[in-house]
């Protein structure tokens, strides 16, 4: 008996063995294959990186992580795609590139892929705002969302609470409470955003500018130097000359985030993703007086709450077989499970409703429900979803800083920005 | 039937063998790039739009020269170049007398001019970006309660930023002319020097009438050395101000940079790199003319 037990034992572990070596098999179809993710060296790439060994023990395949700044990932994965040299299987993208990668077809058309797999990846529980802010351009997603930003305001509360003043309901009441704000005798200041030349005063005017109603793009052609536009960036400077920090007009994010984390400025529109430094004290003087809220509109304006962030791109040059594991990677990295182990690693980097009411997660971002708001009634085209926008950006990065400087007047300064802008329509 | 070489044309062949790796280096990295660059020049071609790929002959070229953008960064490109070569010449040469003695303290100071070259023209961009700052760089903020920096900071304000981002370069380059021509003054014939001394040449006189025109090879050197590098500056000016404010120090390689490797236009960026080129070949050849001369009539004289 003792012995017709072990035998049926060891015959039932060995078929047991068989068995779950080949439904392993089944499951690690790409046992062995190594992908390669050129990724943008950003809050979320340490958890990318990390979770890859994850990765690898589940499906067997390796996932290299090349993590770049940005201008080199771009220039490098532009140059793989050009060359059709195949050294990156996988490339984070930033939202605005969509449209070209769109147009030269550098990436895989995830459309069909995402139409079979909507059910197992719970599509559904992403925001649909995600969907066109985060790689899609004249209905193609050429890009998967892998890191959703909201536009938020971050202030503090406890100058509020001393002058007086309600947090901001509109955008006239925040630039209105930026002066009141503004004691520069105690080198306080109501305002803060980034004044360099270039990407980082394009990027932060063009998100104060849809929350005022303007616009760039109209109907396929510039409207840089619109009427509204060029009030707004005349309120804009305004605020830059009397409200911000010295020295604001050369800063980007760093100058602009170490401003506020300082207690340097009460207001500051950013990007979410940051938003967990404001409350760790080893980076923050504000641990206790930041707090965040959806960013403010003109009076009577719909919400227009900017979205940003990155996306995740298959190389269209590689074989089939190694785009099927690039798909099986991008399903697997954003699935609720994984992404959530993702933002516990410190990502801040959010894309499904399920995460953003996850206990755990609100415990760690106390801020969720305004990344909730924002997301639910987010604006993807806040910056205008075109090829030339790259050429825009440039421009307007050009034109607002010689306004912010007073080198030109707004008027001057966007009426030359449409002339070279037009160049390019 | 069998070929005997001559002792003269085995030297050839030698000679030609050994100055083969040096050819092949530059034709492959430094001929063939600027060919290919002469090519692109010519076409409209943006990696983003491959579909767009046509011959347009000298377009890109009146584009570049038409462009108000352009013609500005040539200006502010070309007042960086002499302004900062001019001063590093006069610091560099004025550094290179002060520590011609051979003495303890003259070799401990070389060694210390050396530090400013180490470090990466980037790294020295974002170091003096953060000391310049006003609200937390270490002399910016200072200079601002002094009232010597304008409210923006010195590189915040257009009328300052060129003028610092030379003092910058200036910073970091002055060390390298003062050593080149510090080694050629040591390298100097002492016996000339000291017989003029001995027939009462003042300190002026020499430097004017002996020390000068025996410089000149290490002056072209450097004057070579610095105007090209100066005019394809990049990185520290990247770093610090990012071509601002407004345009004030949007050199040309940041534009022609921008166009290649952010809006991927190759044609047109191609254009502007071949035009800076141009500009290099334009400064060198009028230097060397220049110096020739000059050269003559010290001789001459």
């Amino acid at each position: 008996m003792k012995r017709r037990t072990l035998l049926a034992t060891g015959i039932g572990t060995a078929a047991a063995m068989t068995w779950s070596r080949r439904g392993w098999s089944q499951s690690k179809p790409f046992d062995g294959m190594t992908l390669r993710l050129a990724c943008v060296n950003d809050q979320y790439s340490p958890g990318i990186k990390t979770l890859a060994e994850r990765f690898k023990q589940e499906s067997g395949v390796t996932i290299l992580v090349d993590i770049l700044g940005y201008g080199e990932l771009q220039t490098k994965i532009t140059t793989d795609y050009v060359g059709h040299t195949k050294g990156y299987d996988l490339a984070t993208t930033d939202n605005v590139w969509a449209p070209q990668l769109a147009e030269a077809g550098y990436t895989v058309t995830l459309n069909d892929w995402m139409k079979h797999d909507a059910e197992e990846m719970k599509l559904d529980d992403i925001y649909p705002v995600l969907f066109p802010a985060l790689g899609n351009y004249d209905g193609k997603q050429v890009a998967f969302p892998l890191a959703g930003y909201a536009n938020v305001l971050a202030y503090r509360k406890d100058l509020y609470k001393a002058a007086n003043l309600q947090p901001p309901a509109t955008m006239q009441a925040l630039v209105s409470a930026a002066y009141k704000l503004t004691d520069k005798s105690r080198n306080q200041y109501g305002w803060v955003a980034n004044g360099q030349k270039g990407a980082a005063c394009a990027q932060d005017w063009m998100q104060y500018l849809a929350e005022v109603g303007g616009v760039l793009v109209q109907d396929g052609k510039p409207t840089l130097d619109a009427a509204p536009n060029v009030k707004s960036l005349t309120t804009y400077r305004d605020l830059f000359q009397k409200a911000a920090p010295p020295g604001a007009v050369n800063w980007d994010w760093d100058g602009r985030e170490a401003s506020f984390r300082n207690g340097l400025a009460a207001n500051m529109q950013t990007w979410s993703v940051g938003a967990l430094g404001y409350f760790d004290p080893t980076q923050s003087k504000v641990t206790e007086t930041a707090a965040l809220m959806v960013t403010p509109t003109a009076t009577g304006m719909k919400p227009r709450y900017g979205i940003g962030g990155w996306g995740i791109a298959i190389n269209a040059d590689i074989e089939d077989r190694r785009k099927e594991a690039a798909w099986a990677y991008i399903k697997w990295i954003t699935s609720p499970e994984i992404h959530k182990a993702l933002n516990l690693l410190n990502a801040g980097s959010f894309l499904r409703k399920s995460e953003i009411h996850d206990p755990q997660l609100n415990q760690k971002y106390p801020f969720l429900p305004v990344i909730d708001e924002s997301f639910t009634h987010g604006d993807p085209d806040f910056r205008p979803r075109v090829p030339q926008y790259p050429q825009i950006q440039d421009i307007l990065g050009t034109a607002v800083n010689s306004a912010l400087v007073g080198a030109s007047s707004p008027q001057d300064a966007l009426s030359a920005a449409q002339t070279q802008a037009l160049r390019y329509f | 039937m069998s070929f005997r070489l001559t002792p003269l044309q085995r030297r050839s062949i030698f000679l030609c063998l050994m100055a083969a790796p040096a050819a092949i280096h530059v034709a492959v990295f430094a001929l063939y790039p600027i060919l290919r660059g002469m090519g692109f020049s010519l076409f409209q071609m943006n990696l983003m739009q491959p579909w767009i790929h046509h011959f347009v002959g000298l377009r890109n070229y009146t584009d570049a020269l038409t462009d108000p953008t352009v013609r500005r960064s040539l200006v502010v490109t070309i007042i960086f170049t002499v302004g900062c070569v001019a001063a590093e010449l006069v610091c560099g040469l004025c550094l290179a007398l002060l520590l011609w003695r051979d003495s303890a303290f003259n070799r401990f100071a070389t060694t210390l001019m050396l530090v400013p070259i180490t470090v990466t023209p980037i790294v020295v961009g974002l170091i003096f970006r953060a000391l310049l700052d006003p609200s937390f760089g270490l002399i910016g903020y200072w200079l601002l309660q002094a009232g010597l920096a304008p409210p923006q900071g010195l590189l915040g304000d257009t009328h300052t930023a060129l003028a610092t981002m030379m003092g910058i370069d200036v910073w970091e380059w002055t060390p390298l002319v003062a050593l080149i021509l510090l080694a050629a003054l040591k390298a100097l014939p002492a016996d000339i020097l000291d017989a003029a001394e001995i027939d009462g040449a003042g300190g002026t006189r020499r430097l004017t009438r002996i020390i000068l025109p025996m410089l000149l090879p290490s002056l072209f050197l450097v004057l070579a050395l610095r105007f090209t590098d100066v005019f394809r500056t990049y990185d520290i000016v990247f770093a610090a101000t990012a071509g601002g404010p407004g345009d004030s120090t949007n050199l040309l390689m940041l534009l022609a940079a921008k166009e290649g490797l952010t809006f991927f236009d190759i044609g047109y960026g191609s254009a502007i790199s071949i035009l800076m080129t141009l500009c290099i070949v334009l400064m060198v050849a009028l230097l060397i003319v220049t110096l020739r001369s000059l050269d003559r009539r010290m001789n001459q004289a």
